[in-house]
């Protein structure tokens, strides 16, 4: 019984140093999502600029991103509308296509109607495999 | 109870379950990691107002049917009138170049001012059509206007009243938006009287008039 018991033990010890290193990788995964820098995670532009058109109304109908580079093919591209005080207007997102030299991604539809006077920037997030 | 003896073979078997678990869970997590590419970022606007107005950022002019070769880019008014056979239409373009505004840029909102010096007797509707082909206020005669390439509907339109010397605005802010965006296309509106029947003329200020305050007037509200 103090072999079995010891044996036991030893395995149970093994587990912990296992699972102490998937609990480090988890740790990982997490921290690294909301830090810069982190060489496991990497970015496929390190800027984006968007137009936008408006009906006659001056609602935007729809937010155009273009000059994406081709490394982000295939990623999901989300874009907020942001008015006054950092407020979110509305957002929308699309997948950014197989291109050329560089992507595009048009979005039409933001969850409310936005007026673009209302409009004083955009919030872009990139992500993907 | 049958004793459970412990034998080295037994105790390697514990151990390479026990390793063999947890190093799964932790290639699993190492995948996740080195496979996700994740990047934010935001632009900011800046927000303005730009006025064109006067002879050197407009452009205007009227036809009519009833003089089908001649031009009036030079009149001090201009004519909108809707009577069969002695149609008037007028037109009128802006010059965007002045505002300095980058085909990235747009307009949140754009409005046409015009100047009645003379109303109809009776109210009309008068509509903007969007001109997609290039005219010039000292050449365009009602013959050439046939052959200018127009928007298939008109942007908007507006009443008249039957007051004088009274000013009437159009919003117009889906045609200046993509002018900004492609400012080669920039060839004003067509103004003409779409209330359908009856003779009835209306005459407008234009950017030649003596009276600054009267004449034409865009106002944009950007963004780039």
């Amino acid at each position: 019984m103090k072999h079995l018991t010891k044996a036991l033990g030893l395995g149970l010890a093994a587990a912990a140093t296992f699972a102490a290193c998937a609990a480090a990788a988890t740790l990982t995964i997490g921290s690294t999502t909301l830090s810069a820098g982190n060489a496991s995670v990497t970015a496929c532009t390190s800027s984006l600029s968007a137009t936008r058109n408006v009906d006659n109304s001056g609602n935007v109908t729809q937010v155009n991103v273009a000059g994406i580079p081709t490394a982000c093919s295939g990623e999901t591209l989300s874009v907020t509308l942001v008015g006054s005080g950092n407020a979110a207007l509305g957002s929308g997102s699309g997948t950014v296509g197989s291109c050329g030299t560089t992507c595009s991604v048009t979005i039409t539809s933001f969850g409310a109607t936005v007026s673009a006077s209302n409009v004083t920037g955009y919030s872009f997030g990139l992500t993907g495999a | 109870m049958r004793r459970l003896r412990l034998t080295p073979r037994r105790v390697a078997v514990v151990l390479a379950a026990t390793v063999g678990i947890g190093a799964g869970v932790a290639y699993a997590a190492t995948l996740t990691v080195g496979s996700w590419h994740l990047w934010a970022g935001s632009q900011t606007l800046t927000k303005g107002t730009c006025t064109l107005t006067g002879t050197t950022q407009t452009s205007d002019t009227y036809v009519t049917q009833a003089t089908p070769g001649g031009t009036n880019g030079s009149a001090t008014t201009m004519l909108v009138r809707s009577n069969s056979g002695s149609v008037d239409w007028s037109f009128v373009s802006f010059n965007l170049s002045s505002c300095s505004l980058p085909t990235t840029g747009g307009a949140d909102t754009a409005t046409l001012t015009l100047f009645i010096t003379t109303a109809p007797a009776s109210n009309r509707t008068l509509s903007l059509t969007p001109v997609l082909t290039t005219w010039s206020p000292t050449t365009l005669t009602w013959t050439a206007a046939q052959s200018l390439t127009y928007g298939s509907s008109a942007t908007t339109s507006f009443t008249t009243g039957t007051t004088n010397n009274v000013s009437r605005s159009a919003t117009l802010t889906v045609d200046v938006d993509a002018l900004i965006k492609n400012p080669s296309a920039s060839f004003g509106w067509r103004i003409n009287d779409t209330t359908g029947s009856g003779n009835a003329t209306t005459t407008f200020a234009t950017s030649e008039n003596v009276n600054a305050g009267r004449r034409p007037q865009l106002v944009i509200n950007y963004e780039k």
